[in-house]
Order: structure tokens, then sequence, then C-alpha cells
């Protein structure tokens, strides 16, 4: 208890940073598994290095967040197995076991990584001093993994557009559902085996935020990381609105 | 698909005037074998979302010449037009001005409460090649024709007539005023802020014209043989008209209509819409979700204006800042119109067509 109240404010507050923490490790963990499989997708030997870089990197982040919550205390439950995790990853995966790339890029550098820099930059915005810059930075360098297969995925889309849109589209469809339930004011799909007790979505409010403001920020970078590969606002607009909400 | 591959004429940008019309599209594109969304879900996701081009438009003009244009949404919140959410609501307005010029349109108008970053400094769009217009001249004349057409109808004289203008300071009103300046007996002017009144109105007076003007409507209705509304409110209360005036509403929230409708002695139109006669088409075809006007192929006088401006190849500033149309221009692109086969749309209200009104002769 003494850890507790030398860090927080109130038992809310720590439990829902505690669930704030345990979302981010999994979700960097999940990267991680995701930058090794991929890896395994790609011929080109330099680029399969980058790809285990890039898990080393979503390793590092996850060692980042682990510290921090040891240092102060914080209540952790990872687990890559909930209902919307697992089922990210089992998405990924099934991607990763046909070898491929673009796939397996779409959906952990523009679908999961668009949630991850902007939920990021949100909880960054309100929290204070170390965990304030863990997740500003953390959000930045992810920032840096979208932007540069925006460029792989843009010229992709340039060889055969319709092609590629069609493709996309399937995928946006499997991955999106899963975030988009997770992400809705109540989970759609049960509880996510993550937050203690209830889901923290209703206790976000004990550090200033509010599920609605996160998703429909989460929903926007990922509607303008479309934008950026060239996917048509046509298509976008069309494929969000299809969403779970 | 490339974006830059392929040019388009113009590019219209828009936003809804209710959070009912973002449903009933984001419902209408939604598959139907799931559920439509209530409206607070859609607000959740679409009251973040950023510019999107929605659909592609292409029309015909009566010269048989053919324009490409997009349909560009800004996803401002209808309920957020107050000055409070106005850095929010601009720079929607200004990601929707890159999409169109990424989208390599050569000219876009900017519809409804969008054409406020024209009102202001334009050097943030000094680096971007696409031409801006507000499309307020077309706007203007369509309104001014329809005052002209109405009086035709009724064996009113303008000349004879005092017109009172709701909003008279603003790009519409000051355009409404000095077409009218000459052509009526008295203008009455209207708006809030009594200093910018009083400046138009001893400005014209130098002039010669013969003008009151008042921010407070009561003492101005009762003299109005003609009102025009072009303010952007819906809490303008107006009582004691004379019988039989004549109401163009051209604003955005309706200004007066919803509490004028029910008397019996006023002729009421929405103002500043005109009509296509050589039809258009959506890609995809979303009309459904976006027409709702009681007439087929009426538009918006600001939409239309890109629209002749790019039958003309007329790829130019064509309305920009404030009080700076000129009867002259409002002449020459209401011509242009005509020739493209585009008309004075005919008259309605939200209860429907205006029949008598437009038969009567
Ligand atoms: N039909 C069409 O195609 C079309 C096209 C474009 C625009 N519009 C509509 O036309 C209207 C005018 O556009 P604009 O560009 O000229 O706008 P603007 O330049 O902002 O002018 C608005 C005018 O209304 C006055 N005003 C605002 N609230 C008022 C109130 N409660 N009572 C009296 N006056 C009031 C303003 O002066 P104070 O602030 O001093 O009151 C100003 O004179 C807008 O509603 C716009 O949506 C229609
Ligand atoms: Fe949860």
């Amino acid at each position: 208890m003494e850890t507790l109240t030398n860090n927080f404010k109130s038992i809310e507050e720590f439990q829902v940073i505690s669930d704030v923490f345990s979302q981010a490790i999994t979700g960097e963990l999940i990267g991680m598994s995701n930058f090794a499989s991929l890896s395994g997708t790609i011929e080109d030997p330099f680029e399969k290095m980058e790809a285990i870089e890039h898990a080393n990197g979503e390793r590092q982040h996850a060692e980042g967040f682990m510290a921090y919550a040891k240092k102060t205390g914080l209540n952790i439950n990872i687990n890559l197995n909930g209902s919307y995790w697992g089922r990210i990853r089992d998405v990924f995966l099934s991607y990763a076991n046909k070898n491929d790339f673009i796939a397996c890029l779409m959906i952990q550098e523009v679908m999961l990584e668009a949630f991850a820099v902007s939920m990021y930059t949100d909880v960054g915005r309100v929290l204070e001093d170390e965990a304030q810059k863990l997740f500003l930075s953390i959000a930045e360098e992810e920032k840096e993994h979208m932007d540069h297969s925006t460029e792989i995925l843009r010229s992709e889309l340039k060889k055969n557009p319709d092609d590629f849109i069609r493709k996309i589209e399937i995928i946006h469809y499997e991955c999106m559902t899963i975030l988009s339930e997770f992400s809705a004011r109540t989970d759609l799909s049960g509880h996510c085996g993550v937050c203690h007790g209830d889901c923290m979505k209703n206790s976000l409010h004990h550090i200033g935020l509010d599920v609605v403001t996160m998703r429909g920020n989460a929903l926007a970078l990922y509607a303008e990381a479309l934008d950026n590969i060239g996917i048509p606002g046509e298509k976008s607009v069309l494929w969000i609105a299809n969403l779970p909400a | 698909m490339d974006s830059k591959s392929t040019s388009l004429d113009f590019a219209i940008i828009g936003h809804q005037e209710s959070w009912q019309s973002i449903t009933s599209f984001i419902n209408g594109i939604r598959n139907a074998s799931i559920e439509p969304l209530p409206v607070d879900k859609i607000k959740d996701v679409f009251g973040f979302m950023p510019p999107r081009d929605l659909f592609k438009i292409t029309l015909k003009s009566k010269t048989g010449n053919e324009v490409n244009g997009v349909f560009i949404e800004t996803f401002i919140d209808p309920d957020k037009l107050s000055a409070r959410y106005l850095k929010t609501n601009i720079s929607k307005v200004k990601k929707a001005i890159s999409l169109a010029s990424k989208l390599n349109a050569k000219l876009a108008t900017l519809g409804g409460f969008t054409s406020i970053v024209l009102e202001g400094s334009r050097n943030e769009f000094k680096d971007i090649s696409i031409k801006l217009t507000t499309g307020n001249t077309l706007t203007a004349g369509f309104i001014l024709k329809g005052i002209e057409h109405a009086c035709v109808q009724y064996d009113i004289r303008l000349e004879e007539s005092n017109v009172l203008i709701i909003g008279a300071t603003g790009d519409i009103g000051l355009a409404c005023t000095h077409y009218l300046k000459q052509k009526v007996s008295t203008l009455l002017l209207n708006a809030r802020n009594q200093r910018r009144l009083e400046t138009l109105a001893t400005s014209l007076r130098n002039e010669g014209v013969n003008v009151f003007c008042d921010t407070n409507l009561e003492s101005l209705v009762p003299k109005a043989d003609i009102i025009i509304a072009v303010a952007s409110s819906k809490d303008i209360l107006i009582g004691n008209t004379k019988n039989n005036v004549i109401i163009c509403d051209a604003g955005y929230p309706k200004n007066l209509e919803n509490r004028l409708l029910k008397k019996e002695d006023i002729i009421l139109f929405h103002g500043g819409m005109g009509i296509i006669n050589y039809g258009y088409t959506f890609s995809p075809n979303y009309k459904p979700f976006f027409y709702n006007y009681p007439v087929d192929n009426v538009a918006h006088g600001c939409v239309l204006e890109a629209v002749i401006l790019a039958f003309e190849k007329k790829y130019e500033n064509y309305s920009v800042g404030k009080g700076n149309i000129t009867p002259e221009a409002i002449s020459n692109i209401y011509q242009w119109a005509l020739k493209h086969g585009v008309e004075l749309a005919p008259f309605y209200n939200s209860k429907g067509l205006c029949k008598l009104f437009n038969t009567k002769v």
C-alpha cells in the first residue's frame, strides 16, 4: 500500500493505470510475436533482419512499460490469448503462415500501429512525468514504423490497385472488426481477459480519458493511414461504416 | 486508381446540416445484413472522422460538354458549428482542401459553413495550386433572380419595394445590398454588430441610397415588402410582417422558416438554389442519402458555382474574401449558368413545392 499512496492519487487511478499498462504490455508482446513471425514471410535477407530488429524494438517497448510498472508497483496482468488479442494474433498468423508479407504489414504496421500510436498519444497526454515520456516516445517510434510501411504499401497499390484494394478490404474486415469490438463503449465480445475486474473503459475518467474519444481518434488515424497508402476515401468510409460499433 | 493520374475539374467541400443526414448515409451504406446503427454510435465514430471524398459527380452542359468532380465531406459536427469549435472546424476544412488538391481537382468550392476559411487570410493556401471559391456569387445570383422572378409572378414592382436584408454585413448580404441598392425603393438592413451595420449604411447614404438599418428587427419587419434572410442563425424571430410579404430564406440553418410557415399570408421559399437541366450522376450512386429536395436536379448555388466555372474552364478564385462580390460578377456567372442549362430552381420550402407560387403568372 505504501507504493500506491506514493505514486497514485487514488485506488481507482492505480487500478486504471494498471490496466492501461497491462494492455500496452500485452499489445507490445503481440507486436513482438507478430514481427518475429513476419520475418519468416520475408525472402530478402536484409528485410528479414529488419523484421527481427522491429520485434526487438517491440520487446524493448514491453520492457520499458514493465520496468515502470515494477517500479511503481502497478498490478499487471499479461494475457496474449484473451478474446481480442488472441483473435488478432490468429488473424495475423493465418497470413504469416501463407508467407503473405503485405497482409502482415497491413495488420501489424497499419491497423495495430494506428491504434497504438493514437491511444499511446492520448494516454501520454494525461499521464505525468516518466509515464508520459514513456508513452509519447513509444508512440513516436511506432509512428515511424507506420510511415516506413506506408511507403511499401503505397508502391504495392500502384502495381495493381484493384487487386490490392480488394485484398486490403478483406483484411480490414478480419482485423478491424476485432479492434472495433474491443474498443467499443462496451466490449462487444465479452471481457478482454486483460483488465482487472470490469473493463477499464468505464474507469478511464479517473485519469481524464474516455473510451469514445480514444476510439474516435484511433479510427481517425487509421482512416488517415489508409489515405496515405492511397486507398480512396470512398472505400475507407464504406469499410469503417460497416464495422461493429 | 492512382490519385494523381486522373484530374478532376472541381471538388465540392461540404458538411451535413444534421446528424440525422449523416446517420441515414452511414446506415444506407452499411451492409443490409447488419444492424443499422443508432445516431449516438455513429457520432462516436464519424464525429472524429477526417474529411473524405465520398463520391464522384459527372454533369452535362446544354452545350454537350461534361465535367467531373468529387464531393468531399468534411465531417464537421453539425451540432458544433459555433465559434467555440472554430479551430477544429477550420482544421477540418483545411484538410479537405489538401485532399481536393491531392485528388488533383482544379477548383474547389467551399459549401455552407466551410466558406469561412476563405473569408479571412488566404496566406496558408498560397502554396497549393488548387483554386478556391466560396460559391457566394452564384448563390447571391440565384437569391436575386428568385426575388426578381417572384416580383414578376406577384406583380410587385421591385423599384417601389422596401427590401429587408437580414445578415446584410455578411458576404452574401453585401452582394445582395450592392446589387439591389439602385433597384429598390428602400433598403432595410439588419445584422447584430451595430458598428459594421452603421458603416455600411453611411456609405450607402453617401451614394444616395435610401437606407434604414437597425440591429433590432422589430422596427424593420413591418416596413418590408420583401425579406432576404442570409444570416447563419435559426434564432431569428420576426413578427408583424406585411400581408403577402415575399421571403427568401437562404441561410443555414434555415433562418426564419420554422416559425413562419404556419402563417398563411406570407410567401416563403428557400433561396440560392439552382436546377440542372441536362442531368448529372453520382458514382457510387449515393443520391438517395444526400438528396432531400422536393424537386429533382436541384443544387445549392455555391455548389453550382464550381460546376459553372468548370464548364467555362475558368479555374480561378472566383468568390473570395468578404464584400468583394460585384453586380457584374453576379450577372456574368448567372449568364454562364443559363448557357450551360443551369437555371433558377423552382420555389419550394420545407412543406414542398410552392405550387401556387410557381404557376401563377
Ligand atoms: N443557398 C446557398 O446555396 C448558400 C450558399 C452559401 C451560403 N449560404 C448561407 O447563407 C448565409 C450567409 O452566408 P455568408 O457567407 O454571407 O455568411 P457571413 O459572411 O458570415 O454573414 C452572415 C451575416 O449574418 C449576420 N448575422 C449572423 N447572425 C445573425 C442574427 N442572429 N441576426 C441577424 N444577423 C445575423 C452577420 O452579422 P453579425 O455577426 O453582425 O450579426 C453577417 O452579416 C449562411 O447561413 C450560409 O450558410 C447559402
Ligand atoms: Fe478491457
